[in-house]
């Protein structure tokens, strides 16, 4: 008798070689669901359940999600990028033109990575605000408002770094003004410039330079603090909603808290 | 009549789950497919910044008869026999060593795993020829022709059979 | 309903032999924690795939902005030609406006350093925590102050000539002054919204105010020379 596509699936559901690989398998028990994050190393990092009311629109406006998926599009279109560019002066402004006329893709993919990195300092800072507005980052959850800020200033930089590669005119300039305000910290501000552009002007060493940071170093960080951001949301209580949450300990006539002072 | 009832084979039910479950399966299956083709023809250059195949080997008048001539830089030898000029492949078949002509062996040797190939036509041996040695196939004949200035051009992605009349380049 | 009573707590000055925290139950009541519990899902298949819903929105709508517009592409870089104007990328462009009033030490390190200093510090600040309306309490104290920052902030923006920076704070001012005129019972919902507004709020939002007006006056009101332009007139 002829099986259906979806029986052959199941069989193949059954085998060893499946169950070795896929331990839990779908369903719709409770368990079941909770396995498909509790199993997985990359899912795992949330809790399997979360409130009802923060999954409203209204409530977080998703600008967080948002957020990462804009970093997850900028490294899915950064990579190939990377295939075809050589971070050398002036060969990546010819690497730039080829990605744009020659390379199949290249005009979409550049593109796209563009727009979905000033999308992401959009959203960003949008996130910042909402997180603000709603009162997210009160007690006991300021830490993760503070690698909230740290990741905002991750993502600039990634910004500013990423800005330098196509070696145009518009990312020369940009970066040379924005490195000499580096210069007028106060008594590093020279050397900072002078480790930053690996030089004295931004010439092939600081391309590298920005290239390294833009491609490896800040991805990376970003990445390890975005863990610890998502693992601070569980661990202090899962993401805040008001009503669970009253913003300040209120004292009614049935209860009063003291704490006693030292000494007498 | 109001007693028919209309009998709906089991196998035709698809319920709605069911349906946007396909739709929606399908859907990722299209755009995955649609992912992958622009994926490989991204992934295959469609420039290459790489020197021409062909080479030009200057005017004939330099290579004089009897003479084995090997360009390193374009990797091919050029010689002169008495059917004309001809010109093999100076990549070693085995695995792309640059092979060295040994006039006092009067062969071509490989210096990596000891392969050694005929240049002369003797015996049972064309040019190119393996004598000895891990190679598994002879030096390649590449294409050679005069241009419209009388040089010599050749062609080092164009494989001809060796030893045929067009094989070679009679002044 | 206890009558009210005072409480005097001695205790000890070893924080191991006497506790710090001590709770006065009053009699036929008990100690209640005031937290609703809410309602749970399960995260996958509902948080989940809320997720990635909105990042496959999030992916069409960018898709779509790829397809039709160009990443930007000027002529090889030339250290020898500077283009006029050289702007930095749009974030910074509030930056870039500043500088223009402000020398690099003040208006490109130590603006974004307490900026950033501030915004990091937001939630260790107990006004921060507290979700009071500014000016329920004290109102008189409190508008007076209010007039007093306000004013030397506005002289001092108007005495460097930052116009851009001295419009947004003095419309910011005016709202303020009508939340301060407002409370609960106000006639009408935005002033009664004004009113509950804490100080935290009006901050941010001020900042937010200016964020947004610098950034836009550096990308369509400057042009050559970073002198001032109307976008309408063209280049």
């Amino acid at each position: 008798m002829a099986k259906t596509l979806d029986q052959h699936f199941d069989e193949l559901r059954g085998t060893r070689v499946w169950r070795s690989i896929f331990r839990s398998g779908t369903g719709s028990s409770t368990l079941k669901r909770a396995l498909a994050i509790q199993q997985n190393v990359f899912l795992h990092l949330f809790s399997t359940k979360v409130r009802t009311r923060m999954l409203s629109f209204s409530a977080t406006w998703y600008l967080g999600t948002l957020t990462l998926g804009t970093f997850l599009i900028l490294v899915a279109t950064g990579i190939p990028l990377m295939l075809y560019y050589h971070p050398s002066a002036p060969q990546a402004y010819s690497d730039t033109k080829d990605l744009q006329f020659v390379i199949s893709s290249g005009m979409f993919l550049r593109n796209l990575h563009r727009w979905s990195a000033h999308a992401m300092v959009f959203l960003v800072f949008a996130h910042m605000f909402k997180v603000f507005y709603r009162g997210a980052y009160r007690t006991p959850r300021e830490f993760n408002w503070v690698i909230g800020v740290l990741l905002l200033l991750i993502t600039l930089l990634l910004s500013y770094t990423g800005y330098l590669l196509p070696w145009d005119q518009l990312a020369y300039w940009a970066i040379t003004v924005g490195s000499n305000i580096a210069s007028a910290v106060p008594v590093m501000g020279n050397k900072i410039h002078f480790l930053l552009l690996g030089g004295n002007a931004v010439n092939a060493n600081a391309l590298l330079r920005f290239y390294v940071l833009h491609c490896m170093i800040l991805p990376l960080t970003a990445m390890f603090f975005v863990a610890i951001h998502f693992w601070r949301i569980r661990k202090d209580g899962g993401l805040y909603s008001h009503a669970s949450e009253p913003a300040t300990v209120r004292a009614n006539s049935s209860t009063i808290v003291v704490t006693a002072k030292e000494g007498q | 009549m109001p007693d028919e009832i209309e009998t709906v084979n089991p196998d035709d039910n698809v319920n709605r789950r069911q349906f946007f479950t396909k739709l929606g399966l399908g859907s990722l299956g299209i755009a995955a497919a649609g992912t992958a083709a622009f994926a490989y023809q991204f992934l295959d250059p469609n420039v290459l910044y790489e020197p021409s195949p062909v080479v030009n080997a200057g005017n004939p008048d330099r290579y004089p008869l009897d003479s084995v001539t090997l360009d390193v830089n374009s990797g091919i030898y050029i010689i002169h026999s008495q059917e004309g000029y001809f010109s093999l492949s100076a990549v070693c078949t085995h695995l792309g060593c640059l092979t060295a002509w040994k006039p006092e062996l009067n062969m071509i040797a490989c210096p990596c795993h000891g392969s050694k190939f005929a240049v002369w036509e003797r015996a049972n041996l064309k040019p190119g020829d393996k004598i000895e040695g891990p190679a598994p196939k002879p030096l390649p004949w590449k294409r050679v022709w005069l241009n419209d200035d009388g040089d010599l051009l050749v062609d080092r992605s164009t494989d001809v059979p060796p030893m045929q009349r067009d094989s070679f380049v009679r002044i | 309903m206890a009558e009210s009573k005072d409480f005097v707590a001695g205790v000890d000055s070893n924080a191991k032999k006497s506790p710090r925290r001590i709770v006065f139950i009053t009699r036929r009541t008990s100690a209640q924690v005031k937290v609703e519990s809410e309602n749970l899902v399960q995260t996958f298949p509902e948080g989940l795939f809320r997720s990635a819903v909105a990042i496959q929105l999030l992916a069409i709508a960018l898709v779509w902005i790829a397809l039709i517009f160009n990443a930007p592409l000027e002529g090889v870089a030339d250290p020898s030609h500077t283009p006029n104007p050289a702007k930095a990328p749009w974030y910074f462009l509030g930056l870039q406006e500043m500088l223009h009033y402000f020398p690099p030490m003040v208006a490109g390190v130590l603006v974004p350093g307490l900026v950033v200093m501030a915004l990091i510090v937001i939630p260790y600040f107990r006004v921060n925590i507290e979700a009071d309306g500014l000016f329920l309490k004290d109102r008189q104290r409190r508008q007076r102050i209010f007039y007093v920052v306000a004013i030397a902030l506005s002289l001092f923006l108007l005495f460097f000539k930052v116009y851009a920076a001295l419009v947004p704070t003095l419309i910011m001012a005016g709202v303020m002054l009508l939340a301060a005129q407002s409370s609960p019972q106000s006639p009408s919902a935005f002033r009664r919204y004004l009113a509950a507004k804490p100080l935290s709020y009006w901050v941010m939002t001020w900042f937010l105010f200016e964020l947004v007006v610098l950034t836009a006056i550096g990308t369509f009101f400057r042009g050559p020379g970073w002198s001032w332009v109307w976008p309408w007139q063209g280049s």
